[in-house]
């Protein structure tokens, strides 16, 4: 028996239960798609393209979808900068560092329902400590609402989530850190280059192919995340944080219209597969280039 | 052996295995939405009792929660998974009777109705398309709760009307201090408080005979309206407020009002539980209506069986719970909160006696009372319409709101706007 049979066999018991379990449900997906099903349980009827055309006809998906695309950027670049600084940082050699970075990590293995009741009672108005704060430092009269305006909800959730998971960006772009060799530092100082002539001619561009794989990790993660905004939120106020995976939820499961949700559902997969593909083009043609 | 000793030994083991067989207890799951430790517990304890009392039928629970519920019941349905009891409120059982999952229970109730004499409020919202969906179980009414010393320290009387209620919330609005903690989420709490404006503005009824939705009218306007500035004295978070950012807000002396179907025990146990300084009184009405209605929820439980043995030992349980003896320590698995639906309920000693009660007792009765003006959206014609359980999931009263005091909208747009979203719900 060939060695790459051999290795199909072993790993065929273990594809057939992806396939079970991720493929069977996306089937489903599809084929309710194309009916018009109601609450879970009910029959419903074929309805060829119906829900397509309503979905891509009416505004609710458009946007959420634009608003899926605020989330996402609105994480990408608060994480970012997070993670960039922390990472940075946590390059260096000072007393203790090896304990930051073990507890840099903290806010990510939190669990999201911890991290919603410490964030909703530290932002409440009646009560929470960041309004009594910013009051003293002069910042605001009286107590805001930080989920009360449509702005203020979406900026807070992405400041809240990008709290959450920046760390575990900081410890990928460590990773990719120390993978910059030492002596290219020790070269540019003897040069005469300065901190930042570093950072922007060897740190930023030897950082390139780790922000990359980042930024198209971290697009699926932020654009399916659903718990935080939920939780903190449920797309409020009016629908301000209402992405797509929200309308996903609300569309079956409070609107009872299932068929619908899995349309929705089919649109943003085949979306974010597109997003994937081309992402992955690119990062195999920059490495070709290299 | 012989052909006849084989014959008696089998006649024998047969008729033990056919014992054994008719002396298994049926088996039933209840599920119930009353998930805090202490009502779990008191449900055990009711649970233990009947099991013990009744060694032929064996009731389990498997609380749940109402977040999910809406969910998660249709889903174990389909999958032949549901539970034989289910608690429930009017729009819920509209959705699972839209599925099938929901037996009529129409004898039942008319015995129990016999015995104990239902509060006829509480029964209406599960009576229709010929049949009783569901047996009350306890009644649940908002009231507006305040204490004694902050109105009187402030020299404001217990509004009645809504120009009173408006003067009052501002006097009691002072540094730090809110004069009334209004809900403006997009919720199930802001649904309750906005209809009980509603009920209080003359604009309870949100269908017409046929169906068509009645949301547009002056009076609901009004109602809005009136919340609106209301809302404005409210603090500045009430926007993802649910119950219990209501109950903290008046528990820590921080809202001067709020109105919420129970304080008793947050007050009671992380309060001044201060019995004489706590007040409760009927929601206020608009000044041009003549008195005072509210938002009542009949809660009721609901059989979700098919099979037969089941559906008997189910109603044996129901009516072991309605029993005054029991029903009381039913009742009072949350103190001042759970309201009677029978009349030897509002009676029995099993209620009244528990200490709870006993020192909010003057508060107690003015709850009962508030209750006998409860109305419930989309229940209120005596015409039950399916799309009721969607609007209600879909929370679009309290999303009204939020397009008046997020969006800036004025009421009459965003009432518009409410009327056209729930004729688009209603259509599908």
């Amino acid at each position: 028996m060939k060695n790459t049979t051999l290795a199909f066999l072993f790993v065929s018991p273990a594809l057939l239960f992806l396939l079970a379990i991720l493929g069977w449900p996306l089937v489903q997906a599809v084929i309710l798609s194309f009916q018009d099903v109601g609450v879970i349980g009910s029959q419903g009827q074929y309805v060829g393209l119906a829900n397509y055309s309503a979905i891509l006809g009416g505004a609710g998906f458009w946007r959420a979808l634009g608003r899926s695309i605020v989330w996402v950027l609105g994480n990408a670049v608060v994480q970012t900068a997070l993670a960039l600084a922390t990472a940075l940082i946590l390059n260096q050699k000072f007393p203790g560092v090896r304990i930051a970075r073990t507890w840099v990590i903290l806010t990510w293995i939190v669990p999201t329902v911890v991290v919603v009741i410490i964030w909703r009672w530290l932002l409440s108005s009646s009560g929470g400590m960041i309004n009594p704060l910013l009051i003293q430092a002069g910042i605001i009269e009286r107590p805001v609402g930080f989920f009360a305006t449509r702005e203020s909800a979406m900026t807070t959730l992405i400041l809240i989530n990008s709290w959450r998971w920046f760390p575990f960006t900081a410890l990928m772009m460590l990773a990719g850190l120390t993978r910059i060799p030492g002596d290219l530092y020790e070269a540019a100082r003897i040069d005469g280059a300065g901190t930042f002539q570093r950072f922007k001619r060897i740190t930023w561009p030897l950082l390139q192919p780790t922000l990359l794989v980042l930024g198209v990790v971290g697009t699926l993660l932020s654009f399916n995340v659903f718990d935080v905004i939920w939780l903190l939120t449920a797309g409020g106020p009016s629908g301000a944080t209402q992405t797509l995976p929200v309308l996903i939820y609300d569309t079956a499961f409070k609107g009872y219209r299932l068929s619908e949700a899995a349309t929705i559902s089919v649109l943003t997969s085949i979306l974010l597969m597109g997003f994937a593909f081309l992402a992955t083009r690119a990062m195999t043609a920059q490495e070709a280039a290299r | 052996m012989g052909t006849t000793r084989l014959l008696t030994i089998a006649g024998f083991a047969a008729t033990l295995l056919t014992g054994t067989a008719y002396a298994a207890p049926v088996d039933l799951t209840l599920w119930h939405m009353e998930q805090p430790p202490h009502r779990v517990q008191r449900m055990k304890e009711l649970l233990d009792e009947f099991n013990a009392a009744h060694p032929d039928i064996q009731v389990k629970q498997e609380p749940q929660s109402w977040g999910e519920v809406y969910a998660k019941a249709p889903a174990a349905f389909a999958a032949g998974n549901g539970p034989d009891l289910l608690f429930t409120i009017p729009d819920f059982t509209t959705v699972l009777k839209g599925i099938d999952a929901v037996v009529p229970v129409d004898d039942l109730v008319k015995d129990l109705d016999a015995k104990h004499g239902f509060v006829p409020a509480t029964l209406a919202p599960y009576k229709y398309d010929d049949h009783v969906w569901a047996v009350p179980a306890y009644n649940m009414a908002i009231s507006l709760w305040y204490r004694n010393s902050v109105l009187k320290a402030a020299g404001v009387e217990v509004p009645k009307t809504w120009s009173e209620w408006l003067a009052a919330a501002e006097k009691l609005s002072t540094d730090g201090k809110y004069g009334i903690g209004l809900p403006a989420n997009k919720q199930l709490y802001t649904d309750q408080t906005v209809y009980s404006f509603m009920v209080n503005s003359g604009a309870a009824d949100i269908y017409k005979d046929d169906g068509s939705i009645d949301f547009d009218k002056p009076a609901t306007v009004n109602a809005y309206d009136f919340y609106s500035k209301l809302a404005k004295l409210s603090p500045a978070d009430n926007g993802s407020w649910t119950w219990g950012e209501a109950e903290a807000c008046f528990a820590s002396n921080t809202c001067g009002m709020i109105l919420q179907f129970g304080v008793i025990n947050t007050y009671d146990t992380q309060a001044e539980g201060d019995a004489a300084d706590l007040g409760v009184a009927p929601v206020p009405h608009a000044d041009d209506q003549g008195e005072s209605a509210t938002i009542s929820y009949s809660n009721a439980i609901m059989l979700t069986t098919k099979d037969e043995a089941k559906q008997a030992a189910a109603k044996v349980f129901l009516a072991w719970l309605m029993e005054p003896a029991n029903y009381g320590r039913f009742l009072t698995m949350e103190p001042g909160l759970f309201l009677p639906v029978t009349g030897d309920g509002a009676k029995a000693e099993s209620f009244w006696s528990d200490k709870t009660v006993t020192k909010y007792k003057g508060q107690v009765e003015t709850m009962i009372s508030n209750s006998q003006h409860g109305k419930l959206f989309g229940f209120t014609t005596g015409k039950v319409f399916p799309s009721i359980g969607a609007i209600s999931a879909q929370n679009v009263i309290a999303e009204t709101l939020q397009h008046i005091v997020v969006d800036g909208q004025s009421a009459a747009d965003a009432v518009k706007g409410g009327q056209a979203r729930m004729s688009e719900i209603a259509k599908k």
